[in-house]
């Protein structure tokens, strides 16, 4: 596909997402939401469909687009109110708008009847907005749609015909006698501080015609007395051109009008040779020439605005060569047919998620009924190496493949949460009195919709809590020697079959003592405890470590770092800290790429099934009979190796029995949980290691406690996936029941909880 | 020496267009997709031109433009606005921000190089 | 008694309500909208949901989709069913999700207009008011009508949150 093509497939792509923002938009308005944001989205949306619009030449969705836009802007701008009614004439003036996109992409017809009536609608509409004046206006903005280049490029008409024959100004008529200008051109330093140059001005007026240039050089100062940012040069400019027009030579000075002294006449009886006290430039070789002249005037004087002159024909000459093929780029008709030719639709489609995910399903379906024929085969007592058995293990690469394909349908670029981030740094920043430098990284990094979806909350808490607790006030951060303004990075990749988020900040890093105080305070770990600066920081995940006494307005609003856990852990991540005293903190989140499926260890209790995600599990051990100790009326602690940790039965936690079986008929899985805080959870059998699909639970009925999600198992049968951190959590009445807290107690024999493993 | 334009639209099609005009033409080409962007870019990359929409989410043109200007490194790099040539007021804001010049929309690849003509030497 | 069948028959009778699905709970008849109704299957073992009401049998597996079983009888106060083969799930759609619902056996189709609705008399009790909207008269039975907003309704969130608090750990 030729580039041009490739480009206006692109453009009808952005179309779909601009109607789409358009749409959602609208809708949000209608709905009452009065953010200025959405009204400038949907501004943004009808304006950029409008810009490519133009620059395909698809002049019936141009021409609709900026009636569109006029009204719209006059929304924008406050002069028309977007009531009910309003609203609904613009939502159906978006499906107008989508109807004339796709006739554009595909070729078809829009009922012209009801885009002319819409756009009388609108125009109306704008007119009552402005006072009548809209209709106006909206022809003006075709006004634009010439694509004649205005000049020619120089490099085509070098010799000393005036290169403006061809093309005059589009909307200006030329007038007919060729002759000559005087210009009298005296900059201001503004022109300066934007960026103009009056060497390369002077060398567009060498495009017009022949040039004469004197420099004026009386108002400069003395050296001493000389600023540089000022402007102290004048130039009179005598211009012979037989075919230009004032209004061209104007226009040479359109974009320093008002940041310079600007005079030009021509007069018409006096010939160009007036001016032969200048020195004369041959035309054929304007630019170095003038070039060189105004230079050693200039330099001197304003060197940062001097470029070096052996440059100045560059891009000019880069243009030339492919000046057949620039014009390819003014983009018509053919395009619009090798679009089509190309396979006319753009290269993506947009499908209900509804459908996606029942492709989901059916493939979790097939995953299962693999792995029961693969269970039914061995069964048979078939040899591996027979052809039935090679086969299936053929059909088992095949669905894992199929089965990675639809996930990846699901998967998105983490952007979409990103690109909020720098507006939520701005604003705390600001209320905070703290200087932020936002910088993300990995923004293109893909990870299923759901999870992005999910990730914007604990996101925006940690980065407002890196703002708000982690960086030090400006003044603090240069009396401690760093710069005043205190870094945020944001950074997603992907890591080993996972994606890994990172927010790190340059702050004041995890004050140690006080977090540990609060642990003590907060009855969650013992004085006497024992922590590595590890164990310490991952103390503020633990459910209980409320700051509230320390906690700002802007981090505060009730919620603690133990809820971000718990809802990284949701998605079946992990969250974890690190932290240097004095350089800041980085944490460290780790998702799965879907929430789809997952890899399990398939266990039964109390006659039922379970799965428990393999990423929480450390290691499965036998209890031996001097292993497990009483602790208190219902707990009980079981010794690994050198430490005692709590040991849960899931049978009793989910309320399957009320006694649980001896440890040493049972099984125990070490797991760690997402503050580190580790358990051995008792379990009848373990059935084996799995990779399961996950059900939602929550969408099919409703959260269950202790239970992350469900499954299909090969046998065709519910199975429960184990929510490990909520069943290791004591449960509140019985922490109420004996004592300040559970863990306190079991805290005390042994060195300290988290020490433990 | 091959001269570097940074270009800043939210419009992919934008980014495109100009990318393949500026290209042809030998340019070499950053692209932002906001004025937020666009700064950002130019804290990593130098760039001897600029050329940016008005409309953009995040950060519009006239922020970006004030946001180049106030920075030291860039005050002398020649900023092109794109804009609609019935914006008169608009080109006013976005020289008032301190915009060298600008183009219109739709540009055609002759203009525009016309116009970057006009501020780099 | 397919879907099928039933949406031909409410075609010819033309009439504005939809035929009715009645059922057996114990020795009393209910009914339900046939349109809520997806499918009607066979008993087969549920996977119990730990720390839920006693009216929720558990989870099945329906094609690959996890559905919640609701002890109809139970959910209303009557006694609760101790499953077996001969029991059926009728598959409904309340609102945006699927819900299985364990009766003891589908008796009839019920065609429009065929009985006659009477409003549900005040004698009954505050359960009974929550769940039956109506009452049929049909060949001297008498029939309550379901309503299925109830089946899974906020009463059930209290509860659970109760549940959430007893979470053992």
């Amino acid at each position: 596909m030729d580039p041009l093509a490739a480009i206006k497939v692109t453009f009808f792509q952005e179309c779909e997402e601009q109607l789409a923002e358009l749409e959602s938009g609208l809708l949000a308005m209608e709905a009452g939401d009065t953010d200025s944001e959405i009204v400038n989205a949907v501004f943004r949306a009808v304006h950029s469909i409008k810009g490519g619009a133009g620059a395909f030449s698809l002049e019936a969705l141009v021409r609709f687009s900026h009636v569109f836009e006029t009204a719209l802007d006059l929304v924008r701008g406050g002069a028309i109110t977007p009531d009910q009614d309003v609203l609904k004439l613009l939502l159906r003036s978006a499906d107008i708008l989508a109807d004339h996109v796709r006739a554009a992409r595909d070729g078809g017809e829009v009922d012209e009847a009801r885009s002319h009536a819409m756009a009388e609608e609108l125009e109306a509409l704008a007119g009552g907005g402005e006072g009548g004046g809209s209709a106006a206006e909206a022809d003006d903005g075709f006004g634009d749609f010439d694509f004649k280049p205005l000049m020619v490029s120089f490099d085509e008409a070098p010799a000393s015909e005036a290169p403006a024959t061809e093309a005059p100004v589009a909307e200006v008529a030329p007038e007919p006698s060729g002759r000559s200008f005087i210009i009298r051109f005296y900059p201001q330093a503004a022109l300066y501080q934007k960026a103009n140059e009056p060497g390369l001005l002077i060398r567009e007026l060498a495009r017009l015609g022949e040039v004469a240039v004197e420099v004026d050089g009386s108002g400069l100062p003395n050296l001493a007395e000389m600023n540089p940012e000022d402007a102290y040069l004048g130039w009179r400019v005598t211009l012979t051109a037989p075919k230009a027009d004032i209004a061209a030579v104007r226009e040479v000075f359109e974009w320093v009008e008002g940041d310079c002294y600007l005079d030009i006449v021509e007069p018409a009886a006096q010939s160009a040779a007036a001016a032969t006290a200048a020195p004369e430039i041959d035309a054929t070789q304007p630019e170095v020439d003038v070039m060189a002249l105004i230079r050693q005037a200039q330099e001197a004087v304003i060197p940062q605005a001097a470029a070096p002159a052996p440059a100045s024909l560059e891009p000019a000459k880069a243009a030339s060569p492919d000046a057949s093929k620039a014009k390819e780029v003014a983009l018509d008709a053919k395009a619009q047919a090798a679009t089509r030719e190309a396979g006319g639709s753009p290269q993506t489609i947009r499908v209900d998620l509804e459908r996606v995910d029942r492709l989901i399903d059916l493939v979790g379906e097939l995953v299962i009924n693999q792995a029961m024929l693969a269970q039914r085969v061995a069964e048979c007592g078939l040899q591996r190496a027979s052809s039935v058995a090679m086969g299936l293990d053929d059909l088992e690469h095949l669905t894992r493949e199929i089965q990675d394909s639809v996930m990846a349908i699901r998967a998105q670029p983490v952007k979409s949460v990103f690109q909020r981030m720098p507006r939520l740094v701005r604003e705390i920043a600001a209320m905070t009195g703290k200087e932020v430098r936002l910088v993300m990284d990995g923004e293109g990094t893909e990870v299923d919709k759901t999870v992005i979806e999910r990730l914007s909350d604990p996101l925006t808490h940690m980065i407002r809590n890196a703002i708000d607790h982690g960086l030090e006030t400006p003044e603090e951060r240069v009396a401690a020697g760093k710069p005043r303004e205190g870094l945020v990075r944001l950074a997603a990749l992907h890591r080993s079959g996972r994606i890994v988020i990172e927010i790190v900040d340059d702050g004041r890093g995890i004050n140690r003592p006080k977090v540990r105080q609060i642990a003590i305070d907060k009855g969650l770990i013992s004085a006497e405890a024992n922590m590595s600066d590890d164990e310490i920081d991952n103390l503020i995940f633990m459910p209980g470590f409320s700051t509230a006494t320390t906690i700002s307005d802007i981090s505060g609003r009730g919620v603690g770092m133990d809820v971000v856990r718990r809802s990284i852990q949701s998605l079946g991540g992990r969250i974890t800290i690190s932290s240097r005293p004095g350089q800041g903190s980085t944490f460290t989140l780790s998702l799965p790429l879907t929430l789809a499926v997952l890899d399990g260890m398939v266990v039964t209790v109390a006659g039922q099934t379970l799965v428990a995600p393999l990423t929480a599990i450390i290691e499965s051990l036998q209890p031996k009979s001097g292993d497990v100790r009483q602790l208190g009326p219902n707990a009980s602690v079981i010794a690994i190796r050198d430490t005692h940790v709590p040991l849960i039965d899931i049978g009793r936690a989910l309320g399957y029995r009320q006694n649980s079986p001896s440890p040493t008929e049972s099984v125990a899985l070490l797991v760690e949980g997402e503050g580190g805080a580790r358990a051995a959870l008792l379990v009848d059998a373990i059935q084996g290691q799995r990779q399961v699909v996950i059900k939602s639970l929550e969408a099919n009925y409703r959260p269950v406690p202790g239970i992350a999600a469900a499954t299909i198992l090969g046998d065709g049968r519910v199975a429960l996936i184990l929510d490990v951190d909520a069943v290791m959590v004591p449960k509140p009445l019985e922490r109420a029941a004996s004592g300040p807290s559970a863990q306190t107690e079991l805290a005390a024999p042994a060195p300290s909880l988290l020490k433990a493993g | 020496m091959t001269k570097t334009i940074l270009t800043v639209d939210d419009s992919r099609t934008m980014r495109d267009m100009l990318h393949l005009a500026l290209t042809e033409a030998g340019f070499r080409v950053v692209q932002a997709v906001d004025g937020l962007d666009g700064l950002e870019a130019l804290d990593k990359a130098q760039a001897d031109i600029i050329i940016t929409d008005i409309n953009m989410p995040r950060l519009d043109g006239f922020g970006f433009i004030e946001g180049v200007r106030g920075n030291e490194k860039h005050r002398a790099t020649p900023i092109l606005v794109l804009t609609t040539e019935s914006d008169a007021a608009k080109k006013q804001r976005a020289r008032d921000a301190g915009a060298t010049g600008w183009i219109v929309k739709p540009f055609n690849p002759d203009k525009l190089i016309d116009a970057i003509r006009r501020v780099a030497a | 008694m397919t879907d099928a069948k039933a949406q031909k028959s409410a075609r010819t009778e033309a009439k504005n309500r939809n035929e009715l699905i009645s059922f057996l709970i114990g020795d009393q008849e209910f009914c339900v909208d046939v349109m809520a109704v997806r499918e009607i299957r066979g008993w087969t073992a549920a996977t119990m949901l730990p720390q839920t009401p006693n009216f929720i049998k558990g989870v099945i597996n329906l094609r690959g989709a996890v559905l919640p079983i609701v002890d109809l009888g139970a959910r209303m106060g009557l006694e609760t069913t101790d499953p077996s083969d001969r029991h059926v799930i009728i598959v409904t759609r309340i609102k945006e999700q699927q819900v299985g619902l364990l009766v003891d056996a589908v008796c009839d189709i019920i065609m429009p207009g065929e009985a006659t609705v009477q409003e549900t008399p005040d004698v009954a009790c505050e359960t009974v008011k929550v769940f039956v909207k109506g009452l049929l008269t049909l060949d001297g039975r008498m029939i309550s009508l379901i309503s299925l907003d109830h089946v899974l309704p906020e009463a059930l969130d209290d509860g659970e949150t109760d549940d959430h608090a007893n979470m053992a750990a």
